[in-house]
């Protein structure tokens, strides 16, 4: 079971801001998607190596340059950054 | 000393292609902080990592050049830490599949040292320490790296350093990096233990990380040696733990120990798919491969009968021995051409990447006719070298100094009266070579070639001059 303190501090831990009244209809919704993944667990299979389930190989990109993106879009998300740098802070 | 010492390498090479491993952003050295990056290098949610084919070129390159084997199937594995400079909290490397494996490097005293391994990963980002705060800064995050893995083959400090010059001399032939240690682009980190001569069993390593430099390489190695063979002398044992190196006081201090030693916990990346390496690739890359430095310093001793020195001058740098086979090709003797590049070109490229990059002025089909006119007869030795230092300043052919009527030797009779002149000029050279000083003897020949405009036979010269001189006593 999951409960509103898991998906407060899932929240949490996800930078996300939750409203209270938006709570209890996530912790059902989190809840169900538990069950569903619990699903595969039932399932028999005889295949052991899940290592390259799509069999694919190969899938390459040409060493072309593309245009990197400006440094005001690459540190918009940083928490905090300085002169350019994303800044990580001493722990005090 | 009463130790041998064990030492393996591992050393990461940062690979010349024009754009990291998983993104398009380029791989420029020296950018401003963070302006070359994408959501994929600085790891944000959702994007997907695609492999830079070049990568895996260069990297079986790199592996067919250091004899190994190329495996038909490799994949990319996740090595997870949490550190600011890897944003996804984890490197994409390879773990229990690497491209490359069992390869040697052979040494000049006959030694081979083992390469246990090559794989492929990105490297990480720069990170700067400042008022206690990091800085972090992404440019060459996902970089693309080969990490080459020595077998603890190495037993000398000596040997160690031969290992990574030839490393770097291979990959630079072969194009695939710069190997700039100043720049970070050949860094090693040197594992090292000793045992008593004799002894089978390997004694407790150390492992020294990031050295950059051979000269810091060298001493790192040297602290390291005498300090664990102090402790064995005391009957104390050597602690396995992570060194670095501090340059200023020449001393190896603790990074972390065994018991801190890291679980990656390796496992498949699953947003990469399986690389797939076919036999007919393995063997058109092998058909690609230039003629290495090591053969190459074989061929010319052999064949070209070049001084082992010389040959080892010329072989170092790919562009060199370019220039020499273009030079000496269809002249008489090989060594008139490596005697101008390493006796005269040489002395304008001093350091080491002016000879990297060897970019002289005068084409090397220049030199080849300036030493064809004097397999022709046309010219002599000393005119020889007059002429190519002033091609060598102005980038013209030979034909631009030396005029027609300077061409061909000259008579007995002629090279008789220039002694004969040069004696009569120069009475106070000839007293002093009769008073014993037999160096007074150059300035009548410096006489004699001005005179003759290069055209007389030096050594001729000399002898019909000194003969000429102790006649007139």
């Amino acid at each position: 079971m999951v409960t509103r303190e898991d998906v407060l501090q899932m929240a949490r831990l996800s930078k996300l801001y939750i409203k209270e009244e938006e709570l209890d209809a996530l912790t059902r919704d989190m809840d169900n998607i538990i069950a569903f993944a619990e699903t595969i667990s039932a399932a028999q299979c005889e295949q052991t190596d899940f290592d390259n389930i799509s069999n694919l190989s190969n899938v390459l990109r040409e060493d072309v340059v593309l245009p990197s993106y400006s440094r005001e879009e690459i540190l918009k998300n940083a928490e905090s950054q300085d002169e350019g740098y994303f800044l990580v802070k001493k722990r005090s | 000393m009463k130790y041998e010492l064990v030492s393996g390498l591992e050393t990461h090479v940062e690979l010349s292609t024009n754009t990291k491993i998983f993104c398009g952003c380029t791989t420029d050295f020296g950018g401003e902080q963070n302006t070359h990056c994408c959501p994929i290098c600085i790891g944000l949610p959702g994007t997907l990592p695609k492999l830079n084919e070049k990568v895996v070129d260069y990297a079986i390159m790199a592996g067919l050049a250091t004899n190994c084997e190329i495996s038909h199937i490799s994949k990319m594995d996740r090595k997870n830490y949490c550190y600011p400079d890897l944003p996804k909290a984890y490197q994409i490397s390879q773990f229990d599949m690497p491209l490359c494996k069992n390869g040697y490097i052979a040494l000049s005293n006959g030694r081979k040292i083992g390469i246990t391994r090559i794989h492929i990963e990105e490297d990480a980002g720069k990170l700067v320490h400042q008022r206690g705060n990091t800085y972090v800064d992404y440019n060459r995050g996902g970089v693309p790296l080969i990490e080459i893995v020595s077998e603890p083959d190495i037993r000398s400090i000596d040997e160690a350093r031969e290992y990574v010059e030839k490393l770097q001399m291979i990959m630079r032939y072969i194009g695939v990096s710069d190997c700039k240690m100043q720049e970070g682009s050949l860094r090693c980190d040197v594992n090292i233990s000793l045992r008593p001569i004799g002894s089978v069993e390997f004694g407790t390593r150390t492992e020294i990380k990031n050295m950059n430099s051979f000269t810091y390489m060298t001493k790192a190695m040297e602290y390291e040696v005498s300090r664990q063979a102090e402790l064995l002398d005391e009957g104390k044992e050597v602690t396995q733990e992570t060194l670095r190196y501090i340059v200023e006081e020449n001393r190896t201090e603790s990074m972390r120990g065994k018991e801190d030693a890291n679980d990656y916990r390796y496992f498949r990346e699953p947003d990469l798919v399986t690389i797939e390496v076919s036999q007919e690739k393995i063997d058109r890359f092998k058909a690609m491969l230039p003629e290495l430095p090591d053969a190459k310093f074989t061929r010319y001793v052999n064949e070209l009968g070049i001084p082992e020195a010389d040959a080892g001058l010329l072989v170092k740098y790919r562009r060199v021995a370019e220039y020499f086979e273009k030079a000496m090709e269809g002249t008489a003797n090989p060594k008139v051409a490596a005697n101008c590049i390493i006796g005269q070109i040489f002395r304008r490229v001093e350091n080491e990447t002016e000879k990297e990059a060897f970019d002289i002025a005068l084409p090397a089909e220049y030199l080849r006719d300036l030493i064809l006119l004097l397999d022709g007869g046309k010219i002599k030795m000393n005119l020889l070298k007059s002429t190519l230092e002033k091609m060598l300043d102005q980038g013209k052919p030979a034909t631009d100094f030396i005029k027609e009527e300077d061409m061909g030797g000259i008579d007995t009779d002629t090279l008789r009266q220039l002694c004969t002149d040069a004696i009569a000029a120069n009475p106070n050279a000839v007293a002093d070579y009769l008073g014993g000083k037999e160096k007074a003897l150059k300035s009548l020949l410096g006489f004699v070639m001005k005179n003759s405009r290069g055209r007389a036979d030096a050594v001729e010269a000399e002898k019909l001059l000194i003969e000429m001189v102790s006649a007139s006593k």
